[in-house]
């Protein structure tokens, strides 16, 4: 048995070549040498190019352009990964001189105070804050899209957007959201937290883990770089082959889902290594946090996912740029292979959104009712099920699209059990209140926010998973309300209660209540009211993504977008409150709601090693109301 | 949760756990990208079977337009293959470990030069009113995917064959973890050759 080795701690960077190479590298020389690699890129392609394009061509229409588009945002996003010192380990690596001890204490942002948040830092504490910004960033510009819709769609006659604007902004709305919630909570509190959970100094790789974030962060000017592009005007779902003969703009999104793949399957190798094999002593598998479950479960999900979504970009860039056919019926591709490829991913999708929200729930619950869990292993068998179910009902999705119809039976039922491990989940949740007392905080009215939300979510996804009822609602606002119910109402709900909650512990500071609990009414009457007029409209007949429509559906409309208006002052307040606590909030105790998981133990700031020696796990996490502990 | 304080065995960070636990741990997460670049894989045979199988407007390989050969794209697994088997008898003894390493990085790149050769010459290329080229039938577009991926795996396995036999002579790492890190590249390479004869069965099935 050894004891730390605390002189190692404060040990300081002594200088050498190498050494003084990583402490020159940050975001800013990331930007130069990725813009530098861009530009090289473009001017060297369009020079060579041009050289064997003898006529007069628009310069961002032809076969040509997509591939110089291409090439100049991945060249963008190695160059920046050059820049800010990604590839300084893999080098050493390969010329056999591997990180010292003191290289990896500076690279983990020893000492470095603020500055480290803009460096290639392995510290999980760090990159849980730089994914919490990201994420609270990408949600504020996903929003602000979202309201100019809602303000498009608030009277008929469509005054506000022009159409190929308005197209553009479904689009990137979409994807916008859909890869910030993927993010939401495994994001910030999959790395801040989950490892301190589970007793561990750092996550297993902890250079792969500054990687990921940074991918990451590379693919967020590509997205945006869209709209200067022309915008995307496919969708988030970017259906071939309109995604291959849509404008430059479309490049943008196929790069930025490649990127997009790339960070997240590291991201979930390195959270489930982590998970499986650095475990403190004596946290056997079920002493492990339940939100640490959901999240390994939903990363591990993800894992196989997202290389399907990626392969369905490469088709789609190899058909703009090199002239492959995989979408395109004349050289004997088909549409119907993109929409099979994107489902199999999107629909696990789904589900990596959603457990860890409704995980966050679970590791709330029994600390604000102090009572156990209820049921734990149904809570694991719940996830995992829905896990399990979720690779097999993608075609759900393309019923009406005259897919093997004979395959809509089998499809149908796949998708309705999954309402059963579903129902496991809302099981330990109500089972877990029942007959408590809860102690209502703030982090506790998502709690029931997210019951209510989820409940009307799971029923009208029952109603569209057969296949009857779809053939009449596929395509309609119906089904807009019913994903925003899953995704914002429950997800969302979930990963906002996970920040009010570990908020003390990755701030210092308590978040400003008062103005938690407007922000909370605020955000959840208004998300209500927006998207429960949308079932409404969607039932009688209003398709989604389009620009106008019948003044029959006025009113619920105009009342859909005061909803929102609602939402975006909901979150305007909480942003608010995030960044006002931050500096001036209430001094956060270690263990401010009592809990008795590990992250509560250490101190603000955590540690750069968490624990100054590992813990020993005795018992579960969730032993309330089971005497005291020794 | 209770808990007492556990005397670690293990020291402040990654790089100090037990060098067992740091190689194992490697090797899962190694494994892990490998499920990642399983499913990718998957994505593409399904690909080349589905096309292949939906034959629209008789596009999988048109009248006329030729295809690689069955050897052809055995070719292309054999390397990896090769690497796979010489690697495993390198990976306890050092001393054996510089002339498997030599071996897997030479036959890399034969196999690099073999791939790219083939890429550079594909029999299936045709030219649109404009000049532009495009690949002729579904069979076309799938090689060429498949082909990249190859070359992917290939560039992989010449990097970590290549760090291998440099780090025979310099490395700072224990030598039970440099074992350990062996041990790793073998999952690599072992998936390499089974991605390989994947393909070539794929391709083969014209």
């Amino acid at each position: 048995m050894t004891t730390l080795d605390t002189p190692r701690l404060n040990a300081r960077p002594v200088p050498n070549p190498a050494k003084s190479l990583i402490t020159k590298l940050n975001m800013g020389t990331g930007v130069v040498v990725g813009a530098i690699f861009a530009a090289a890129t473009y001017w060297s392609l369009y020079s060579l190019l041009s050289t064997y394009t003898d006529k007069v061509r628009d310069p961002l229409t032809s076969v040509n352009d997509n591939k110089i588009l291409l090439a100049t945002m991945f060249m963008w996003s190695i160059g920046f990964l050059v820049g800010i010192g990604a590839f300084i380990g893999p080098w050493r690596w390969l010329i056999g001189k591997d990180l010292s001890d003191e290289e990896i204490l500076y690279m983990a942002g020893d000492g470095q105070g603020w500055k480290r948040y803009f460096k290639y830092c392995t510290d999980h504490k760090v990159v849980g804050m730089q994914y919490l910004v990201g994420v609270m960033v990408m949600l504020g510009v996903g929003g602000t899209m979202a309201m100019m819709i809602r303000t498009d769609l608030a009277h008929p006659g469509a005054k506000f957007l022009v159409q190929t604007v308005y197209n553009s902004l479904v689009g990137l709305h979409g994807i916008t959201m859909i890869i910030a919630m993927i993010i939401v909570a495994t994001g910030p509190f999959g790395n801040f937290i989950m490892p301190i959970m589970i007793g561990a100094y750092d996550m297993a790789f902890p250079r792969l883990n500054a990687l990921s974030w940074w991918v990451l962060f590379t693919a967020i000017p590509v997205l945006c770089s869209s709209w200067i592009l022309g915008g995307i005007p496919t969708g988030w779902t970017a259906y071939a082959p309109l995604s291959v003969q849509a404008g430059p703009g479309m490049n943008a999104f196929i790069a930025t889902i490649i990127i997009f793949s790339v960070s997240t399957a590291v991201a979930g190798m390195n959270i489930t290594t982590t998970v499986v094999a650095m475990r403190t002593k004596g946290m056997k598998w079920n002493r492990v946090p339940i939100f640490v479950i959901g999240s390994t479960i939903s990363v591990a999900l993800a894992i196989p996912a997202f290389p399907t979504f990626m392969a369905s970009q490469i088709m789609a860039g190899l058909d703009r740029t090199f002239g492959t056919g995989f979408y395109e019926t004349l050289q004997g591709g088909s549409g119907w292979l993109y929409a099979n490829l994107f489902w199999i991913m999107g629909h696990p999708e789904v589900y990596v959104i959603l457990l860890p929200g409704v995980a966050i729930i679970m590791e709330i619950v029994p600390v604000f009712v102090r009572k156990p869990l209820f049921s734990y292993g149904a809570a694991v068998a719940g996830m995992a099920g829905i896990a399990g179910l979720s690779v097999l009902v993608w075609a759900h999705h393309m019923y009406v699209a005259g897919w093997l119809p004979s395959m809509n039976g089998p499809f149908m039922v796949t998708t309705e059990m999954i309402s059963i491990p579903t129902g496991l989940l809302f099981l330990v949740i109500i089972g877990t209140l029942w007959r408590g007392k809860p102690w209502m905080k703030l982090p506790m009215l998502s709690v029931f926010a997210l019951i209510w939300n989820f409940l009307i979510g799971g029923i009208t996804g029952v109603y569209l998973s057969d296949v009857p009822a779809d053939n009449y609602l596929h395509g309609s606002m119906f089904v807009t309300a019913h994903f925003h119910y899953t995704l914002m109402g429950a997800a969302l709900t979930g990963a906002i209660a996970g920040l009010v909650y570990w908020y003390p512990k990755m701030t210092g500071r308590m978040l400003h209540e008062r103005a938690g609990y407007i922000s909370f009414w605020f955000t959840q009457i208004g998300f209500n009211v927006l998207f429960f007029g949308m079932f409404i409209v969607g039932a009688e007949g209003q398709p989604r993504r389009v620009l106008d429509y019948a003044a029959l559906y006025s009113h619920a409309n105009l009342i859909s977008t005061l909803g929102a208006y609602s939402v975006g002052i909901g979150m305007i307040i909480l942003l608010w409150a995030v960044i006002h606590s931050w500096r001036h909030g209430k001094i956060a105790p270690m263990n401010p709601w009592g809990a008795k998981t590990l992250e509560w133990t250490v101190p603000y700031p955590v540690p750069l090693t968490n624990f100054d020696e590992l813990p020993v796990v005795t018992s579960d996490p969730y032993n309330y109301g089971k005497g005291v502990s020794s | 949760m209770t808990t007492s304080i556990h005397q670690s065995d293990s020291e402040f960070h990654v790089h100090h756990d037990s060098d067992a636990a740091v190689g194992r741990r490697e090797r899962l997460g190694v494994r892990l990208l490998i499920v990642a670049d399983g499913s990718f894989l998957a994505s593409m045979i399904f690909s080349y079977f589905y096309l292949r199988n939906l034959n629209n407007n008789n596009a999988w390989l048109p009248k006329g337009v030729n295809h690689f050969s069955t050897a052809s794209a055995w070719m292309v697994a054999i390397p990896f293959i090769v690497v796979a088997i010489v690697h495993r008898f390198g990976t306890y003894d050092k001393h054996v470990r510089v002339i498997t390493s030599v071996v897997s990085v030479l036959v890399t790149l034969v196999g690099i030069v073999y791939q790219f050769h083939q890429m550079s010459h594909m029999p299936f290329m045709a030219h649109d009113d404009n000049g532009n080229s495009f690949f002729n039938g579904a069979y076309a577009t799938n090689w060429v995917l498949i082909a990249g991926a190859g070359m992917f795996h290939y560039l992989l396995t010449f990097f970590i064959a290549l760090g291998i036999l440099i780090r025979t002579h310099t490395t700072n790492v224990s030598p039970e973890l440099e074992v350990w890190r062996q041990k790793t590249a073998q999952s690599w390479f072992t998936w390499c050759a089974i991605a390989g004869v994947l393909t070539a069965i794929t391709l083969s099935i014209i």
